[in-house]
């Protein structure tokens, strides 16, 4: 009973505070060697029009990317070569999902959606840095959205017009 | 206690959870509103001003500073407006004139961060620049690089020309070899100041610099030294010819002729144009005629009221060479013509077009008189008929009045750029090549002037290598003159090149331009720099 009064405080809370007025990510910070569960919020579309792609550019150090299918959008998985080989619970990775593309839908300007992917942080990506998760939202003729800036070295991403998501990196949590 | 323990450590735990949902949520706080639609459009051309504007977003925000920038850069701040739901509606101003205006805007979204853009539209039609404005003008050096002009002239024509004909017309004779070698003093004068007010106007410095070295090596540096050098020549070659006696003296009286023709084809807005073949001969052709005219005006006068013996051969002798003469000045000075003036429009729109229509009206005068001399005059002169002497007398010395009047009115021409000079700067484009390490952007505005102009991007790789680029944007801000950024998409040329062919620039000074290059879905750069825009 306390346990679904929580929850449904949490929910209250949530609800609240994901009105966002670009694409972004719902959780910003994540521990490195560890799973992260990348949920894009996409607040409206491009120029008034709607959503019709969703594109994320899984960026280097993030493997095993695997996205969450959504009804009435089709899957597109790219693959690559990463650019070097990374440890993943022991088993050596050289290439996987590098953009995931979220197409064949609609999503009007005047709705919300969210676009999910779960991935993993490896161990090798800077602590106290933040890793930048590009993403580009396609509306029809030719329009879109791209949330791909990266800030310089010195520069805040709120100096940007059109910020990529980022992912702040904690602390390798010490096994259990 | 012992049967609590577990409960109390699940709800921790649960409440932990919690938490930590809530911080993550928290920390989700950039928000980036953006400009879907603006009324009038970004770029649009209206016919009467609008009587409101307004702006869409992607979001509701809340105006920070909207203000109205005028095509004179002067810039009203627009305090009625009304925020209904993701559109902010504006009061506008009623007394906006014609030209380009800039509605330029600076919101703030849901997260409290600001953002700002410009919408440019046009009244009427986008802002004509307003015609080139000269420096200040330094009033003495104008008129000692004036005055040094026509005593070059009065040097060159009366001095050399009169010489020439001396020589050629007259058998030598003495009559008016006194005014022939006065106006060679004149001339030679006339071209050393030339050179000093030259230097002085050069290096835009008062005429009490006159006397330092650097005003006059700088005047040696321009093509004028040239015209000097070869005006020095004729005049030396015209005092020879003036002091040997008999047919000797006409050959440095021709050298000193074709000298004149020479040096007024070496500098001068006539012989710096193209086609050069064309100009330069004209130029030459047009000045040796004028010379060899005017040149005879006052030997003739002065030989005739003096009743020199030579007077009457020699104006048989005139009377027979003016008509080849005109048809060879007339021919020259019209090939210049239509080069310089371009358009018969620019004879009354531009300063050289005026100067050439009061010249044309003075040498209109002069060519009445030369033509009631020529066919009411000669003919009782060479018969001897004393009254028609005196009155021939009279109508040469207006006509070397006109002559000297039209010198003073070409002289003008020194500071009036003719309208193909002009058309030719106003087309000069502002540049600007913008290097970074990923990539490098060449941005030239045509032309470079504040007004309707095409815009050429030349995009490459930081290492001159071809860059494939998605798209290619042209951002511009004035944040002087309180111009928010706006933005233009180009088109795809060829392989480096992008344009916008259409594209108004509301005001001139130094803009902000920023290119962004989209090289790939996820992979943008922006270059930024200045550039400065022309009146």
């Amino acid at each position: 009973m306390l346990k679904s009064l929580i929850s449904a405080a949490a929910l209250t809370v949530l609800g609240a505070t994901a009105a966002s007025a670009h694409s972004t990510l719902e959780v910003t910070d994540a521990h490195v060697g560890s799973s992260y569960k990348a949920v894009i919020r996409v607040p409206h579309g491009c120029e008034g029009k709607p959503t019709i792609a969703v594109r994320v550019q899984v960026p280097e150090g993030m493997i095993a990317a695997k996205p969450m299918p959504k009804t009435g959008w089709t899957l597109e998985k790219i693959k690559g070569p990463y650019e070097k080989s990374y440890d993943y619970f022991g088993t050596p990775m050289k290439e996987g999902v590098k953009e995931i593309v979220w197409k064949g839908g609609s999503l009007a300007d005047d709705e919300y959606d969210e676009f999910v992917f779960r991935a993993f942080l490896t161990d090798s990506l800077p602590v106290g840095k933040t890793i930048y998760v590009p993403v580009v939202q396609e509306c029809p003729e030719g329009a879109a959205e791209r949330w791909i800036e990266i800030p310089k070295e010195g520069q805040s991403s709120d100096e940007l017009e059109f910020p990529a998501p980022g992912i702040k990196l904690l602390e390798k949590q010490s096994a259990h | 206690m012992a049967l609590m323990s577990p409960i109390v450590s699940r709800l921790a735990r649960l409440l932990v959870i919690a938490l930590c949902g809530l911080l993550a949520q928290v920390a989700v706080a950039s928000a980036h509103a953006t400009l879907n639609s603006s009324d009038p459009k970004d770029g649009a051309v209206v016919d009467a001003a609008p009587s409101f504007y307004a702006l869409t977003f992607s979001e509701p925000v809340s105006p920070l500073s909207l203000r109205l920038v005028r095509p004179d850069g002067s810039s009203i701040p627009l305090d009625r407006f009304e925020v209904k739901d993701r559109t902010v509606e504006i009061a506008a101003p009623a007394d906006l004139g014609r030209g380009t205006h800039v509605l330029s805007w600076r919101v703030t979204s849901a997260d409290g961060h600001p953002i700002g853009g410009s919408v440019v539209f046009s009244i009427g039609l986008a802002s004509s620049a307003p015609p080139l404005v000269g420096d200040q003008i330094d009033w003495a050096v104008r008129a000692g690089v004036l005055a040094g002009r026509i005593a070059l002239y009065v040097g060159l024509f009366i001095g050399v020309g009169g010489a020439f004909s001396l020589c050629w017309l007259f058998g030598g004779s003495r009559s008016g070899r006194n005014v022939v070698a006065g106006t060679l003093v004149i001339g030679a004068l006339g071209a050393l100041g030339s050179v000093g007010f030259q230097g002085l106007d050069a290096l835009a410095v008062p005429v009490t610099r006159i006397a330092e070295p650097m005003v006059w090596s700088t005047a040696m540096g321009t093509s004028l030294a040239h015209t000097v050098i070869a005006a020095f020549i004729a005049f030396a070659a015209a005092a020879l010819a003036l002091l040997k006696k008999g047919q000797f003296s006409r050959v440095p009286s021709l050298a000193a002729l074709i000298l004149a023709g020479a040096a007024l084809s070496l500098s001068g807005h006539a012989a710096a144009a193209e086609p050069q073949w064309l100009m330069r001969p004209a130029v030459f052709l047009h000045a040796m005629a004028i010379s060899f005219w005017v040149g005879s005006l006052a030997p003739l006068a002065l030989a005739l009221r003096r009743g020199d013996p030579a007077a009457v051969p020699g104006l048989r002798r005139f009377s027979t060479a003016i008509p080849l003469l005109l048809v060879v000045l007339i021919a020259a000075g019209a090939v210049l013509a239509i080069v310089q003036v371009e358009k018969p429009q620019a004879l009354v729109d531009t300063a050289y077009g005026r100067v050439f229509l009061i010249k044309l009206g003075l040498l209109v005068g002069l060519s009445l008189l030369a033509a009631a001399n020529r066919w009411r005059l000669t003919k009782p002169v060479v018969a001897g008929d004393g009254r028609a002497t005196k009155r021939l007398v009279r109508s040469i010395a207006a006509e070397t009045a006109i002559v000297l009047l039209i010198f003073a009115v070409v002289a003008c021409w020194r500071f009036t750029p003719p309208p193909r000079a002009l058309a030719a700067a106003a087309a000069q484009p502002a540049t600007v090549h913008i290097h970074a390490d990923e990539a490098m952007a060449f941005v030239q505005v045509m032309p470079g002037r504040a007004g309707d102009v095409t815009v050429s991007i030349g995009v490459l790789s930081g290492e001159f290598q071809r860059l494939d680029a998605k798209e290619v944007t042209l951002v511009l801000s004035k944040p002087d003159s309180g111009v928010e950024p706006f933005r233009r998409a180009a088109g795809r040329r060829d392989e480096a090149t992008w344009r916008i062919d259409h594209m108004t620039i509301p005001l001139p000074g130094t803009w902000r331009v920023r290119v962004d290059i989209l090289i790939s879905d996820f992979d943008k750069v922006s270059l930024e720099d200045q550039i400065s825009i022309r009146p």
